[in-house]
């Protein structure tokens, strides 16, 4: 099963493995990202977090043996035509997720425990229950929830009304199969919900799936309450949401940037080394829709690297040696951001 | 306090008339500013000891607990029953979490945390700033190398109880030998600690041992077992993949519904299924032994041993979630010769001959990290330099105890006379007598009607409801 989901994260044309999975993983660090925006992933940052790296690539090379994938270079895999056929098949038959980009800027996890625990307080509140086992021990998030619960004063049973209002009003927009699993799963009043494991036999579907479409619920029900901000949840979402993807020092850094170029400027500014103002603006220009390339790529050096490549229209497979031993002054940085615009040219073309 | 105030507070408090055996004794001699090592059966309310001490008074309650998962469950528990201020520090917890939780320790009134955690400096200086009313260490056997279920991380408690400027302790364990109990005190150098021991004996639970042929005669017990004897019922495993195995099988092959439970599941998954076995929506869980639970559901009637458990101790341990209400109940081991040797290679996992351990001090001394389970171990004592004499001496020692203690156990599989005696005898504790509703002799065949568990589990209809019934349900009272 997890076998499944992996395959569809390759395409025809060689993807780096790690780099994907480091994306969906969470990891940001610049060449994951790269590697995310060249495999055209990136909505998917964040989305499987947790999930063991070495387990992934054990995943890819039982693939390799059923010889559905085929490594072209070290590190790199593709869709054989088997792959190709199963995977066009899984997208029809296996579970979708629509909303994991929700990942790239919600701290969604935090909102599942923050939620989980909320409804069961209004539920056994809302029905006059004292005595119950809290669904999480955590005491960060008990906090939270105590906070939330003092601030918006109102009687659990007014509570219990307006969530199941706001709930009814989320779910009937879903398939409702799938608005019985969300149910089913949580906790509450005389009912402690359904584990993944006993869901996936009542849908008859396997455990991760049932665990991918719980996960996908929850990220749609966050956008649902972000369109709907007179909910009683918003508040306990709202701090979980940030403006941008981009980590808030690199988003700093961008600022500086915009107000004069010079990265030395910038460096001594910003009390950092040169080297992590280049990281920070090539995260920024990876995962901003509009970066200003030309403001920090010269005419002349996109001209040049132009003619460099321009026989070669897979981006992604560019060596940095080749552009050098044309231009030995070039410096990385430069290089690397005039790949990172012509994806961005690619993907938008 | 006088016994009749004691009396007052378990009734306002916790709604109960009388304290069970041993609570009242141990909390007088708390109260009265002695330290105890108190060995009380499972399932005589351990954790009300503390509670009611703590209440009556000031100061944090510290409570020292070898699985997180247990001491989750604790805090749960504790919130059910009304205590708002406890909270588990655990490796689990973000570091804001746990800064926040440190510098707000006077707000707390119960702290759960592991050896481990406590160790730690930061957490050291926090507890120095703030009043203990008691330090109590739960399962208390595993600072003994005598005992098998033997935790080296225990072995510091002592010196941080120092550390803590000696507070008022209360040493917590099931079953423990006299041995066992001399070396829990002069390890937590309290030698002057009160002792007050109750049988380990639970009388309401028979003691039931099937021998089988091979593998496929014990899947059809169990099979018959928990299809013909009342419920709800616990079943044993020593392997999560087994667990997961049967548990699936039983709930293809019979009408009960049933779950696996074990330390692979998630957090959230767990909760969930220890709660519906609690409200009666499951009827068998299958269950790691290994894998601590805290729930505390009183008409458990039947534990089986799919596999042996470690040892005799631990036996007494886990059946004694059975009939915790009093009513009669069955604890069976299901046993197919050489199943002996599957403890023994669970015993091995963390054994290490003399060149090994010697192997492992030179990795130390090189800096490097510890690569596998048994180092981990060994890393505890290299880092406070104890000799590879010494630890070899250890080592040799815990795996003779373990032979010891397996032997112990096979003694009671085999026995042809009453197994509660030789039970009761490594305890150093007389038996009653034998009767027939006491255990099970080589070819008796289960009392059942006599113990009156021949009334097999009613599986109730599930009606069907629809997502918004269900909503409806969680939310609105008046549905
Ligand atoms: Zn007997």
């Amino acid at each position: 099963m997890l076998a499944d989901y992996v395959l569809l994260l390759f395409s025809t044309t060689p993807r780096r493995a790690k780099g994907v999975f480091n994306v969906l993983r969470g990891r940001r660090t610049v060449s994951t990202l790269f590697a995310g925006l060249t495999a055209n992933c990136l909505e998917l940052l964040d989305s499987w977090h947790g999930v063991d790296l070495e387990t992934l690539m054990a995943v890819v090379a039982t693939l390799e043996a059923d010889q559905l994938l085929v490594s072209t270079t070290e590190g790199s895999w593709q869709l054989t035509l088997a792959g190709q056929k199963r995977q066009q098949q899984l997208q029809t038959t296996l579970y979708q997720p629509q909303a994991f980009q929700a990942f790239q800027t919600i701290d969604v996890r935090r909102f599942e425990r923050v939620s989980q625990l909320a409804l069961q307080v209004i539920s056994e509140g809302a029905h006059a229950e004292k005595r119950y086992y809290p669904v999480t021990s955590d005491p960060g998030v008990q906090a939270t929830v105590k906070q939330w619960l003092r601030s918006s004063r109102q009687p659990m049973t007014v509570l219990g009304k307006r969530l199941y209002e706001t709930l009814n009003d989320f779910l009937t927009t879903l398939d409702s199969d799938l608005a019985t699993i969300f149910v089913m799963g949580l906790t509450g009043y005389q009912l402690p919900g359904r584990t993944d494991q006993q869901l996936a036999e009542q849908f008859d579907r396997q455990p991760l799936e049932i665990w991918m479409i719980r996960k996908d619920l929850m990220c749609q029900w966050v956008l649902w309450i972000q369109q709907h901000q007179t909910e009683p949840l918003w508040p306990l979402l709202a701090p979980l949401i940030q403006a941008t993807a981009i980590s808030q020092s690199a988003w700093q850094t961008y600022q500086t940037f915009l107000q004069q170029p010079d990265v030395q400027v910038i460096a001594r500014q910003r009390k950092l080394k040169l080297s992590t103002v280049r990281e920070h603006l090539l995260e920024t220009a990876i995962l901003m829709p509009d970066f200003p390339f030309e403001r920090l790529l010269s005419s002349a050096v996109v001209t040049q690297l132009t003619t460099i490549f321009q026989e070669q229209s897979d981006v992604a497979s560019w060596q940095f040696q080749q552009a050098q031993d044309q231009l030995p002054e070039l410096d990385f940085f430069w290089f690397r951001l005039f790949q990172i615009m012509r994806c961005r040219q690619e993907v938008s073309a | 306090m006088t016994d009749a105030e004691l009396y007052h507070l378990l009734k306002v408090k916790y709604g109960f008339d009388e304290f069970r055996p041993g609570q009242l004794a141990v909390i007088s001699q708390l109260l009265a500013g002695e330290d105890v090592l108190a060995v009380l059966p499972t399932g005589t309310g351990k954790s009300l000891i503390y509670q009611l001490v703590g209440t009556v008074m000031p100061g944090l309650v510290v409570v020292v607990s070898p699985l997180i998962s247990l001491m989750q469950d604790q805090v749960a528990r504790l919130n059910y029953q009304g205590e708002k201020q406890v909270a588990a520090l655990t490796s689990q917890l973000d570091y804001g979490t746990k800064q926040r939780l440190l510098t707000n320790l006077s707000a707390l009134k119960f702290l759960f945390v592991s050896p481990e955690m406590l160790n730690q400096e930061t957490v050291q200086a926090a507890l120095q700033q703030v009043p203990l009313a008691l330090l109590v260490i739960d399962e208390a056997h595993c600072i003994s190398t005598w005992g098998p279920d033997f935790r080296p991380d225990y072995r510091a408690l002592g010196e941080m109880r120092q550390q803590l400027g000696a507070p008022r302790t209360l040493m917590l364990t099931a079953t423990a030998t006299e041995q066992v109990r001399q070396d829990i005190l002069t390890q937590l150098r309290v030698p002057n600690a009160q002792q007050i021991c109750y049988s380990v004996d639970r009388p309401n639970i028979y003691l039931g041992v099937q021998s089988l042929t091979d593998e496929a005669a014990k899947r059809e017990a169990l099979q018959r077992l928990v299809t013909t004897v009342s419920g709800p019922a616990i079943v044993y495993f020593t392997s999560k993949r087994q667990t997961d195995l049967i548990a699936e099988w039983l709930q293809s092959t019979t009408d009960l519904r049933v779950a696996a439970y074990h330390a692979g599941l998630s957090a959230e998954d767990r909760f969930k299924i220890q709660q519906q076995f609690m409200a009666g929506q499951l009827d068998v869980i299958c269950a790691t032994s290994a894998f601590g639970m805290g729930i505390n559901k009183a008409d458990i009637r039947v534990v089986i041993h799919y596999h042996l458990p470690t040892t005799l101790a631990d036996y007494v341990q886990e059946i004694g979630r059975a009939g915790r209400d009093s009513q009669p109940a069955l604890a069976v081991i299901l046993y197919v010769p050489g199943d002996e040797n599957l403890v023994r290679s669970l015993n091995d996992l963390t054994a290490a001959t003399p060149n090994e351990i010697a192997r492992d001090q030179q990795r130390f001394e090189h800096q490097l990290p510890p690569t596998t389970a048994v180092s981990e171990v060994l890393q505890f004592y290299w880092q406070r330099g104890v000799p590879v004499e010494t630890v070899t001496d250890l080592f040799g020692q815990r795996q003779r105890t373990k032979e010891r203690e397996l032997n112990v156990l096979m003694n009671y599989v085999n026995t042809p006379t009453c197994r509660r005696a030789v039970m009761l005898a490594y305890f150093d504790e007389k038996a009653p007598s034998h009767t027939d509703t006491c255990c099970q002799l080589p070819g008796d065949a289960l009392p059942l009607s006599a113990l009156g568990l021949a009334v097999p589990i009613d599986v109730p209809a599930e009606p069907s409801v629809t997502w918004t019934q269900l909503l409806a349900q969680l939310f609105l009272p008046n549905f």
